[in-house]
């Protein structure tokens, strides 16, 4: 009686654990991206933005924009297709 | 916002945003009495008049300085996920032509997150969606009456790049790039209703880059695509000052 009590409370903290956690993919992610939040402003975002629908100015995006999330891009420079 | 973030767990952000909710306060604070603003479209996208390398390219910067910045005022508010890059906006002359040839020239990234089905696509397909998608919504923005009857301006340029797949961990973002070049004439039809999307195409010379990488010339196929017109930005309103029409 008391060995079955013992088994179901490991078996449910295992559960609970499983269920409650970040999976490994998440976890990859998480550790791929060092901090939470992107930037100062991405945080100002989100804060804004915590409940009901988002609202997104012309700042937002072009900050969004300009933070640089995958970093520099490889891309064709525009110099070699148009001359001025 | 296209740009992906990291996942994580609603319950986690709600517990990390009250633990700061002070420094939050602090910190809007301190952007609200930021002058600088992102209101106005970034002046650089448009080449500056002094910079053309012929006369004919400096006197149509000249003439046209005002319609080039109303053109950038518009994609900046009106397609806020296009971003004109600097100096993307100006009569260039395409490299691939002799002589003193002014096409009026648009270059922008589609900021777009690559959906799986979309990556698996080939090239010339990827290049097809691309041109459908925004080639004649950005010509009807670029090719006003007056300058369609310019004699100095032979045709227009639409240049669009975009992410090819999602950059895995620790790997640089690749951006495809098609370039379609235009002769006048085949626009004016297009605008006038004389000629379709699939002509523009087949009368356009379109070239791709995969990265730094020239493929060549592409023969895009090219269908009637809406996307420009019905898509929004989720909670975003333009400025009402700016005409998107």
């Amino acid at each position: 009686m008391y060995g079955k009590h013992w088994r179901s409370v490991v078996i449910g903290t295992a559960l609970l654990l499983a269920a409650g956690c970040a999976s490994k993919e998440e976890w990859d992610i998480w550790r791929s991206n060092t901090s939470h939040f992107q930037s100062k402003e991405h945080y100002d975002f989100s804060m804004k933005n915590r409940s009901g629908a988002a609202t997104v100015t012309r700042q937002d995006v072009a900050m969004a924009q300009s933070q640089s999330w995958f970093g520099k891009a490889v891309t064709v420079d525009q110099a070699q297709i148009l001359e001025r | 916002m296209a740009r992906p973030m990291p996942r994580v767990s609603h319950m986690t952000n709600a517990k990390l945003g009250r633990a700061i909710v002070g420094l939050a306060a602090a910190a809007t604070l301190t952007l609200a009495l930021n002058p600088a603003s992102a209101a106005e479209a970034p002046a650089d996208r448009v080449l500056q008049p002094d910079k053309y390398t012929s006369d004919k390219g400096r006197a149509l910067g000249q003439k046209y300085q005002g319609a080039l910045r109303d053109l950038n005022a518009k994609i900046y508010h009106c397609m806020p996920w296009l971003e004109v890059k600097p100096e993307g906006i100006g009569f260039y002359k395409p490299k691939h032509l002799d002589g003193d040839i002014r096409y009026l020239s648009l270059n922008v990234n589609v900021d777009q997150q690559p959906a799986p089905e979309f990556t698996r696509l080939s090239v010339q397909d990827r290049v097809s969606s691309m041109f459908s998608r925004y080639v004649p919504h950005l010509l009807r923005s670029m090719a006003t009456n007056d300058l369609v009857r310019d004699p100095n301006l032979e045709g227009f340029t639409v240049i669009t790049s975009w992410l090819k797949a999602m950059p895995g961990s620790g790997q640089p973002a690749v951006m495809e790039t098609s370039a379609a070049f235009i002769p006048k004439a085949l626009v004016a039809n297009f605008l006038r209703g004389q000629a379709t999307v699939a002509q523009l195409a087949e009368g356009a010379h379109v070239m791709a880059w995969d990265g730094e990488t020239k493929l060549g010339v592409m023969k895009p196929r090219a269908w009637a695509d809406d996307f420009v017109l019905t898509y929004k930005v989720a909670g975003y309103t333009p400025d009402p000052k700016i005409s998107c029409q």
